[in-house]
């Protein structure tokens, strides 16, 4: 077996499983704010609708 | 394994968080704008969140598994193709730039602007009918591994899958894209955990070294008949099948309506381009984590006396994490694969729905409807799809390989959609009449090979390719054979 192409899929694996652990918390961080924005700017125009 | 009452608690836990999370966000649903779009207000980082858990499904995890027991880490090469062609469209805006800056609610919505609504009309058409044909299997191989995995009685899948699919049917219905997005990101977060867990056991229990040996006597022995590690061996997908791949998947990332949908929803084009290039990576995993447990899968079973009765290559890595991992571990694990195919089914119906009304039906009607009214239809196209899914998806058997089914239905709509995208926004000469002979030889073309791949062996790559080149044709010679249009709207 070609120890590079070893390496490679090694490398993916590994490099997998990191980004994947960083992007639960660096994700989870970014994307709860900006949920909170997005509601917050959705139920301002709600409010906005509702009183004409 | 079967699941303890703390591993109940956290999938009750979990499953309750999501239904509350998508029932809050009804409120803000005003119009058909939000319930199908989010009102456009969605982010890069929500997009990055929804766009992967949207596109990894339970079905995801069990065919990139099936890949990995059969052709060991060389199966996980579609996937490295996959985040290129995505990284590629979100670096250079190739379509989804264009689409965005359009303002369109669907891809079909686009070629009435462009073309003409028949060809709409027919587009829309096409768009549902490969979708749902692939979504089809997506119940039943996400019932498989729950019941493999958690050694439930297989009699209980029809009514798990029925019970998961309810719950996800009444948050989609009542709050469209914004429910969608936001339990989209807190399934992005359980699949987060439980992917990392799984893949971090699965090394601990088999052994690194051990894995590659046992692959590498496994294709020594003849039991496992791929190279493990080079996708271009001839044994293996080879160079042609990964060429095609790469279109296929360029196809994808610029066509698949579920994905697109996040591009519409983005704020703007710049924001869609982002998620794409910073959701790439993901990809990558999406093949390769799940194929690790597959090949970990053939390892184990290989050294203790070959696969039990009764498993086939899709059913043996759920039945291979039913001896890894411990109780409350599996809790996390089945939460995490819950949220899988909680968050496909649910964008998926939403996004099939809102082909549904914006270019099936609308088109039709001599009178608008009101916005309550659109509202209303909309909601009962999502459990109308639900209702179809229920009986195609639970009682279809699969005939083959799970992603040679997901491949030819998908490629239904895919070569010829994708032409008419690639015409109308960057050739001036395309017309009405070269988009509607594209999706007809675009659609008809995977439809033949399926019938006549059953007497003849053709090759998913000619097959495929064949489909992408039969629709241009059709562009080229329709559009070139009949008047030019009158007005030309190339892609700025």
């Amino acid at each position: 077996m070609n120890p590079l192409l070893v390496a490679f899929w090694a490398v993916l694996i590994f490099a997998s499983i990191l980004w994947y652990g960083f992007l639960v918390f660096y994700i989870g961080w970014k994307a709860g704010r900006e949920i909170k924005v997005m509601t917050e700017t959705l139920g301002a125009a709600r409010d906005e609708t509702k009183t004409g | 394994m079967t699941l303890t009452p703390v591993d109940w608690i956290i999938i009750a836990v979990y499953l309750t968080g999501c239904l509350f999370a998508g029932l809050w966000m009804r409120r803000y649903v005003r119009g058909v704008q939000d319930f199908a779009v989010a009102g456009r207000e969605m982010d890069v980082n929500v997009g990055i969140a929804s766009l992967a858990a949207t596109e990894l499904g339970l079905v995801t995890i069990m065919y990139t598994a099936q890949l990995g027991y059969e052709k060991g880490f060389a199966g996980a090469m579609i996937g490295v193709v996959m985040a290129a062609a995505v990284w590629l469209v979100g670096r250079t805006g190739f379509v989804i730039g264009p689409l965005r800056n359009a303002g369109v609610m669907t891809i079909p919505e686009l070629f009435e602007k462009r073309f003409s609504p028949r060809v709409r009309w027919l587009a829309g058409l096409f768009v549902v009918l490969g979708g749902l044909l692939n979504m089809g299997i997506f119940l039943r191989l996400g019932g498989e591994f729950l019941v493999h995995a958690t050694g439930l009685p297989p009699g209980w899948l029809e009514w798990i899958m029925t019970g998961l699919l309810g719950l996800v049917l009444v948050y989609t219905a009542l709050g469209g894209m914004l429910s969608v997005l936001v339990t989209d990101y807190l399934q992005f977060l359980v699949m987060g955990v439980g992917i990392v867990v799984t893949s971090v056991l699965v090394i601990l229990h088999i052994g690194w070294s051990d894995l590659q040996a046992g692959l590498e006597a496994a294709w020594g022995t003849g039991t496992l008949k791929a190279h493990p590690y080079d996708p271009t061996h001839a044994t293996s997908f080879g160079w042609g099948y990964l060429l095609w791949q790469f279109v296929f998947q360029v196809a994808c990332a610029t066509t698949w309506q579920t994905q697109i949908s996040r591009v519409l929803a983005a704020r703007d084009a710049s924001t869609a381009r982002r998620m794409y290039t910073r959701t790439s990576f993901y990809f990558v995993g999406r093949f390769l984590l799940p194929g690790l447990w597959g090949a970990a899968a053939l390892v184990w079973f290989t050294r203790n006396g070959g696969l039990p009765e009764g498993l086939t290559t899709l059913t043996a890595m759920p039945h291979y994490l039913s001896i890894v991992l411990p109780a409350g571990i599996i809790g996390i694990v089945v939460a995490a694969m819950l949220a899988a195919e909680m968050s496909t089914d649910s964008g998926y119906m939403l996004t099939w729905a809102t082909v549904i009304y914006n270019d099936l039906v609308t088109p039709c009607l001599k009178k608008p409807l009101s916005p309550r009214g659109q509202l209303l239809l909309t909601r009962l196209l999502v459990l109308g799809i639900a209702v179809f899914l229920l009986f195609y998806g639970l009682w279809y058997e699969l005939p083959g390989n799970a992603w040679d089914y997901l491949a030819v239905t998908g490629n239904i709509y895919l070569a010829s959609v994708f032409t008419l995208l690639v015409a109308g926004l960057y050739w001036p000469r395309a017309n009405a009449t070269g988009a509607a002979a594209a999706l007809v030889l675009g659609a008809v073309g995977p439809l033949v090979f399926l019938v006549l791949g059953t007497k003849f062996k053709i090759a998913p790559e000619v097959a495929g390719a064949s489909s992408f080149a039969l629709a241009a044709v059709g562009m080229i010679a329709g559009s070139l054979l009949s008047p030019s249009p009158a007005k030309p709207a190339p892609a700025k």
